[in-house]
């Protein structure tokens, strides 16, 4: 309990015969004379400066008011005057009395603080205002008193700015969520999207099948035509001791081994709808991809010339689809030089180490980003001397259903569809008109299967925090609040 | 069978395989004397030098067409009048070059695999046999 030796002392405000609640003031007081009235005046001043209401009941004497202070008469609308020496019951409504009576009794018996955190008043001057009130009992044997102090705050600003701040919260948290939903919405077409993409690139492969189809059938129709050949070579009968039949045999043993690897080559190259990378060499995928080609090789007359750096390192690749991507250029290639006559399709691999120049010509700026000088790298070039790109269609080439060919030898998707494949595989392509010669280069960077781990490491740590810890040389939350606040010290 | 009265075949096809057998097939009849030329390139030269009674003409080769052949045989007076036969592994009729489809009208061409028995009723047709 709180001890209430307080020096105070009222002043019966009519200046007449001292009432009981004076004289119970005085004797509070504990002193007289005109030093205690000077302290009673600035105890009164201060009183009725504080933005707080105060009010003090006696309740050895039916809990009559004996202090009544300026903001107190501000949100009740009753003067001290009206006030003092009467209780809740002359000034307010029986109601409101009781619940004050009630109120008061209760902290009197209890002998502790009573904190009323939110009531709603109507003040008939300010009207509906929102009130945090404190009750404390001070009694005092030895002074002979019990007092109920009552201090009341008017918290209707504070209330309504908390109520703002709440309401500001759940907009916030609102529209958190909704940036969530947003987020989820966003990744949803992420995923949408690259699975459409994956649709493309699969039926751009099913449409080229289709034009590999007849090529594909022609090269598997000359083993059949050696295998009858043998078949009515040995059902016609055959003497003993005839050499033939074993260089038969071998032919046809060939013939079938051919057979199965331009049919397989075909199932393979039309197989895998998802990005499945593996590490794979990229002379024998070069290899193979021609095989599905030759036939249109051969019926254009196009000589190949295959300069492949040996011992390359593995590549980081989706065979399936990086075929997809040789396929068409190959196609692109025999196409650009159907005309022409006696073409030659070069096809050449290195592996090399990116210099800073090497990673500025690339295509893309996804590509830039993840490509860095000295990187491993393996290049594919894809060379052929036909009639080239006219210089207004250079900036067309991978826009989707661009296309110079006549209709049926393409849909116009085939170079988007080789540029996304290249991007999945975060390598960069180039496709331009050679330098001092007829025809088109096209450059594939590939990064080998060492500098592929690297990149995916360095992807899944967070860039902003990679980078706050480069420019500090810190690391964690902690150091990267004092860095901001040191900043903020220079600043003030 | 006297060795003159064996006619002379000329096949020219880049699959070196299919030629080899094919030639085994035709001699084991003992009727035919076979010689082959892979290279479409040479396929004139070897004509002129060889003399043959008739000629099996693979369309699609590395370097010169089939078609090609066949109009240059006939623009050349000592080699129009030999017969040929053609072969093609081609699926359609409109994957052959304009000039090989012109030849085929009067030409005799043939699908591969074909069927020996097939290729020797034409061959036999041709030689007037």
């Amino acid at each position: 309990m709180w001890d209430g030796g307080v020096p105070l002392q009222m002043v019966n405000r009519d200046g007449g015969k001292p009432s009981r609640h004076t004289e119970a003031l005085n004797v509070i007081a504990g002193e007289r004379g005109a030093d205690m009235a000077q302290k009673a005046r600035l105890l009164s001043v201060i009183l009725n400066s504080m933005p707080l209401a105060v009010f003090v009941k006696d309740a050895r004497d039916e809990f009559r008011f004996i202090l009544w202070n300026k903001k107190n008469a501000e949100i009740t609308g009753i003067s001290e005057g009206e006030a003092l020496g009467k209780t809740d019951y002359d000034i307010f409504q029986k109601e409101t009395a009781d619940y004050f009576r009630e109120v008061d009794k209760m902290v009197m018996d209890r002998g502790e603080l009573l904190d009323i955190a939110e009531e709603k008043v109507l003040s008939p001057t300010l009207g509906k205002r929102f009130v945090h009130t404190l009750k404390l009992p001070v009694s005092n044997p030895e002074l002979g008193i019990d007092l109920v102090v009552g201090i009341t705050e008017d918290i209707t600003e504070v209330k309504a700015a908390r109520e703002e701040l709440k309401r500001l919260d759940k907009e916030l948290s609102d529209k958190e969520k909704l940036v969530e939903r947003f987020d989820e919405k966003l990744k949803q077409s992420t995923d949408e999207l690259r699975s459409t993409q994956l649709q493309l690139i699969q039926a751009e492969k099913m449409e080229s099948v289709g034009r590999l189809a007849a090529g594909v059938a022609h090269e598997v129709k000359n083993p059949l035509a050696l295998l009858l050949m043998g078949v009515e070579y040995l059902q016609g009968g055959v003497e003993p001791g005839d050499d033939n039949v074993k260089v038969i045999l071998k032919e046809m043993r060939e013939a079938i081994e051919r057979a199965d690897r331009i049919v397989r080559g075909l199932v393979d190259f039309s197989s895998s709808r998802q990005l499945d990378l593996k590490p794979a060499a990229i002379n024998s995928l070069l290899e193979h991809s021609l095989l599905l080609v030759r036939h249109e090789l051969t019926r254009n007359s196009i000589r190949v010339e295959k300069n492949f750096e040996a011992d390359l390192p593995k590549v980081l690749i989706d065979s399936a689809k990086l075929e997809q991507v040789v396929v068409n250029l190959y196609m692109n290639a025999i196409h650009a030089m159907d005309d022409a006559g006696r073409g030659r399709l070069t096809v050449r691999t290195t592996s090399t180490v990116l210099k800073g120049g090497d990673v500025e010509h690339d295509e893309g700026s996804r590509s830039k980003e993840e490509m860095h000088a000295g990187d491993r790298v393996v290049v594919v070039e894809i060379l052929d001397d036909g009639h080239g790109i006219p210089e207004d269609k250079v900036g067309s080439l991978f826009d989707p259903f661009f296309t110079t060919k006549p209709t049926g030898k393409g849909t116009g998707l085939g170079l988007t569809v080789v540029k996304k494949i290249i991007e999945l595989h975060r390598g960069s392509l180039r496709i331009q008109n050679r330098e001092n010669e007829r025809g088109v280069s096209v450059r594939i960077v590939l990064r080998t299967v060492d500098e592929r781990k690297t990149g995916f490491m360095e992807k899944k740590a967070k860039p902003d925090v990679l980078r706050i810890q480069r420019e500090t040389g810190l690391s964690g939350r902690e150091d990267v609040t004092r860095v901001m606040g040191r900043r903020s010290r220079r600043n003030s | 069978m006297e060795e003159q009265e064996k006619k002379k075949i000329m096949l020219v096809d880049d699959e070196v395989g299919f030629t080899t057998l094919l030639r085994m097939n035709l001699e084991k009849t003992g009727r035919f004397e076979v010689s082959i030329e892979n290279e479409a390139a040479s396929a004139i030269a070897s004509i002129r030098t060889a003399k043959p009674d008739l000629v099996l003409l693979d369309i699609v080769m590395p370097g010169k067409d089939g078609g090609d052949i066949l109009a240059e045989m006939q623009d050349d007076a000592t080699l129009s009048r030999i017969p040929v036969v053609m072969l093609t592994a081609l699926v359609a009729r409109e994957e052959m070059s304009a000039d090989a489809v012109a030849q085929s009208e009067a030409m005799t061409v043939l699908p591969k695999p074909v069927e020996l028995e097939k290729l020797m009723a034409v061959i036999e047709s041709h030689l007037g046999e």
